[in-house]
């Protein structure tokens, strides 16, 4: 222990070197510097670019929303094409006369509408609300006959197909029976939808060719297919009229099982039910 | 150190005051250039002043001082080898008037040097953290990373090779 304070003394003997100044004050104010100095901000508030931020954050905001209301507005193609089904029939309902206001729309809400539906589907549902109470664009049977009597096509270009026998609807009611109203314009449609509606108004066309082929082998199944409700229930009243009952049960059950929602009006239901 | 990371800039200054002379000593006998031990130096301090936020006192400010400084030896050495600075030019002053009392001092000093330079690294770093550091054999071992037994035996082993080279004379 004694050799190592020796040792110890002995080495505090040499020479204490020190650090030169300029490096004390160089370190010095670098400990300095790194106080005061604080992280800088991302945009500085001064001048006009106090308000860059404000303003950047509403434009993104603006945005957002417009964006959100384009897409939304863009949808209704879409829409008619998820609701293809209840649309059909609520639109044939209308043309039936003594029905009465309310009962056409329920039928219609049913299938797509649930008490608790989204609120976007709320909106299309009201949105065929609407369509309901305009005149019928075009009836549901060529959308039915064209999947019944050509699936075939329609695997092969199963999307254009589909969205072409929408837009065919709207553009071109000759293509299948009961026309709708002069009065109401025919909605416009967009340039890019053009080409599609214009492949519908051919297919149509094809569809309604296959469908008279259809009509004239005699099977009352496709002649159904091609008939609005009140014709289907027309025919049924015809069978009862001629007293062929089992035909007339066997087409109001057929009846029955595609449109469950339909409610008869009660002096057709006189006419179709056997008493 | 807690105190300047608070932002409190005089803390440092009285941290730099206490601990530059040692430090700048224990850099400049661990490597030959001095203008390397100056760089080496101001390295430390960039480093403590740039840690002053996510300083955490573990141990004493000193032990985690000097444990930078031994990271950044280990860098140097790595890069250059092994080395200690040539102290050429000493002036060491006598007590005694005695000019051969002088000499005497002025030759065991002279192999003190000698036998400094000649010390394996890790035994000359155990050492200059022991003289110049203050530091205990369990701060040593802290400081270099390695155990209490091999730290004591580093410093044992330098305290003896300097006593022998001392006595030689």
């Amino acid at each position: 222990m004694a050799d190592d304070d020796d040792i110890s003394r002995r080495y505090r003997e040499l020479p204490r070197e020190e650090p030169p100044r300029h490096l004390d004050d160089a370190i010095l104010a670098a400990a300095r510097r790194a106080v005061h100095t604080r992280p800088a901000p991302l945009v500085v508030p001064s001048g006009r670019q106090r308000w860059y931020f404000p303003l950047a954050a509403a434009a993104i905001i603006v945005l957002a929303v417009a964006v959100t209301v384009h897409v939304e507005r863009e949808q209704p193609a879409e829409d008619m094409l998820s609701s293809n089904t209840a649309t059909a029939p609520a639109a044939a309902r209308e043309a039936v006369p003594p029905a009465p206001a309310a009962e056409p729309a329920a039928p219609a809400r049913a299938p797509s509408a649930p008490a608790g539906a989204p609120p976007s589907q709320r909106r299309f549902e009201m949105r065929d609300e609407a369509r309901a109470q305009k005149p019928p664009p075009a009836p549901s049977s060529d959308e039915r006959a064209r999947n019944e009597a050509a699936p075939a096509e329609l695997q092969k270009a199963p999307t254009e197909q589909s969205a072409g026998a929408v837009m065919g609807r709207v553009e071109a009611p000759k293509a299948v029976g009961a026309p709708p109203p002069q009065a109401v314009p025919p909605p416009e449609i967009k340039p890019a939808e053009k080409t599609k509606a214009a492949i519908a108004t051919k297919g149509g066309a094809e569809s309604q060719r296959r469908l008279d082929e259809g009509a004239g082998s005699g099977t009352r199944l496709a002649a159904s297919a091609v008939q609005s409700p009140e014709q289907w229930l027309q025919g049924i009243a015809d069978l009862r009229k001629q007293a062929r009952h089992e035909e007339a049960d066997k087409e109001l059950a057929e009846f029955r099982k595609r449109y469950p929602d339909y409610k008869i009006p009660l002096a057709m239901r006189e006419r179709v039910e056997r008493r | 150190m807690l105190a300047y990371g608070a932002g409190d800039a005089g803390a440092f200054e009285t941290l730099y005051a206490r601990h530059r002379g040692g430090l700048f000593r224990f850099v400049l006998r661990a490597v030959k250039d001095r203008g390397v031990a100056e760089e080496l130096f101001q390295e430390v301090w960039v480093r403590v002043i740039e840690a002053r936020e996510r300083y955490a006192p573990k141990a004493r400010f000193i032990t985690w001082l000097y444990t930078i400084a031994h990271n950044l030896l280990v860098d140097h050495w790595r890069k250059k080898g092994l080395s200690l600075v040539a102290l050429d030019g000493d002036d060491v002053s006598s007590e005694s008037a005695n000019p051969a009392r002088q000499a005497e001092a002025r030759e065991a000093l002279a192999r003190l040097v000698h036998a400094l330079e000649s010390l394996p690294a890790a035994q000359r770093e155990a050492f200059l953290l022991h003289e110049e550091g203050g530091l205990s054999v369990a701060e040593i071992a802290a400081a270099t990373g390695v155990g209490e037994e091999a730290a004591k035996s580093r410093l044992r082993y330098a305290m003896t090779k300097l006593k022998a080279a001392v006595d030689d004379g």
